[in-house]
């Protein structure tokens, strides 16, 4: 037996040294005009269409356009419970929180690398950076001093009343109750935010030009305001939102077999929907790489003869050549299955 | 009003988004629009003969 076992031909695995006609390609000029097409696209589409402009979104226009649902979203980030307050890592370490499949558990074996404590940082702290209201001081200190079981009492009695607070020319007001100091730390955090000064307080990183939001999204993100108009604007992830763009710009249209995984089942009523896409498509993925690797998959191409439609003129010579001298192409044929 | 023709756009893609809803799937018009494009592309790339130079097969 020969050391060099002669494996049998295989279209899928195997081919042969091409020795048939060639011809010059200038990939280069190729790379040049396409690239000065699409320039003179972009530029054309940009004139007629420009893109999307909508207003930013911040603490300051929420708590403008709608103080309640600002007041009874501030209420969760104090009392603890809002969704970022109990999301888990990377903000914090909330028990069983963290997305997983089994025992891959990713975000929690990375832990809390981004720790955000919700009711200091986003309320009690920014209020503290109030210059000369004393009564603010006050009642953050007397919160702060208050035993646990006393703050939750004012925290809940508080969230009872403002779920029956009002809009009143943009002011919040908010029926009396046994809710202590919290009255005056939600009623001066929404005034502070009205102000402009609560973005500045979460964004300011000691720098002059800003560039981590991630603190006033977060906040944002906690509330119904933001929700509502994501959702107006088809952008929520139930609505194939990923591919989505405002207005009635094209969006990310690319993104479709992604986001399509989150609106069946049973990612679209799973707790662990972004793991389970994600392992969906690194499995998809995995099988796009190793393609040329996987019987069956790998012989759709050669199935399909599209490389047929594209390369007719050359079939379409080997066939007139083929009918005229039968032998002496027969080398330059491609081996078929 | 120059300013407003020049930083403004001849056609307005802004206000609300128009979307087709087909069981399950949502797709906004311009999504549709441009999917149309690129199957369109694509076939005429398969159509459209490829560009000879004037020379012979070597």
């Amino acid at each position: 037996m020969s050391a060099m076992r002669k494996r049998r031909f295989n279209p899928d695995r195997d081919v042969k040294e091409w020795s048939g006609p060639s011809i010059p390609y200038d990939i280069l000029k190729e790379a040049f005009v396409a690239l000065v097409a699409v320039g003179c696209l972009v530029l054309l589409l940009a004139v007629v269409f420009s893109s999307p402009d909508e207003h930013a979104v911040t603490l300051k226009t929420w708590s403008t356009a709608d103080p309640v649902d600002f007041a009874q979203t501030a209420i969760t980030q104090l009392d603890g419970t809002s969704p970022v307050a109990t999301y888990g890592p990377p903000y914090n370490s909330t028990p069983g929180a963290a997305q997983h499949i089994g025992f891959f558990e990713p975000a929690q074996w990375l832990g809390t690398h981004q720790a955000v404590d919700t009711a200091k940082d986003f309320v009690l702290g920014p209020l503290q950076t109030l210059p000369g209201d004393a009564a603010v001081h006050q009642a953050v200190s007397e919160y702060e001093a208050a035993s646990s079981a006393q703050r939750q009492a004012w925290t809940s009695a508080y969230e009872k009343a403002v779920a029956d607070a009002k809009d009143v020319n943009g002011t919040l007001q908010v029926p009396p109750g046994p809710y202590g100091p919290v009255g005056t730390i939600i009623a001066r955090l929404t005034s502070m935010a009205q102000s402009g000064a609560l973005d500045g307080a979460l964004s300011g990183q000691g720098q002059f030009y800003n560039t981590n939001y991630t603190k006033p999204l977060l906040f944002i993100a906690s509330g119904n305001y933001l929700a509502d108009l994501a959702g107006h604007q088809h952008l929520q992830g139930d609505q194939w939102g990923m591919m989505n763009e405002t207005g009635n710009y094209p969006g990310q249209a690319w993104l479709w077999l992604y986001t399509m995984w989150y609106q069946v089942a049973p990612m679209n009523s799973s707790s662990n929907a972004d793991l389970e896409v994600w392992g969906i498509m690194m499995v998809l993925t995995l099988v796009l790489i190793f393609l040329p690797f996987i019987p069956i998959l790998r012989s759709v191409p050669r199935w399909s003869r599209v490389y047929r439609l594209i390369w007719r003129d050359h079939y379409r010579r080997l066939a007139q050549s083929r009918v005229a001298r039968p032998q002496s192409v027969s080398a330059t044929v491609e081996p078929t299955s | 009003m120059m300013h407003s023709l020049l930083l403004g756009s001849l056609i307005d893609l802004g206000g609300t988004g128009h979307y087709i809803h087909w069981g399950f799937i949502q797709l906004s018009v311009a999504n549709l629009v441009v999917i149309i494009a690129m199957i369109v592309v694509f076939a005429l790339a398969i159509i459209i003969p490829f560009p000879r130079h004037g020379g012979k097969d070597k």
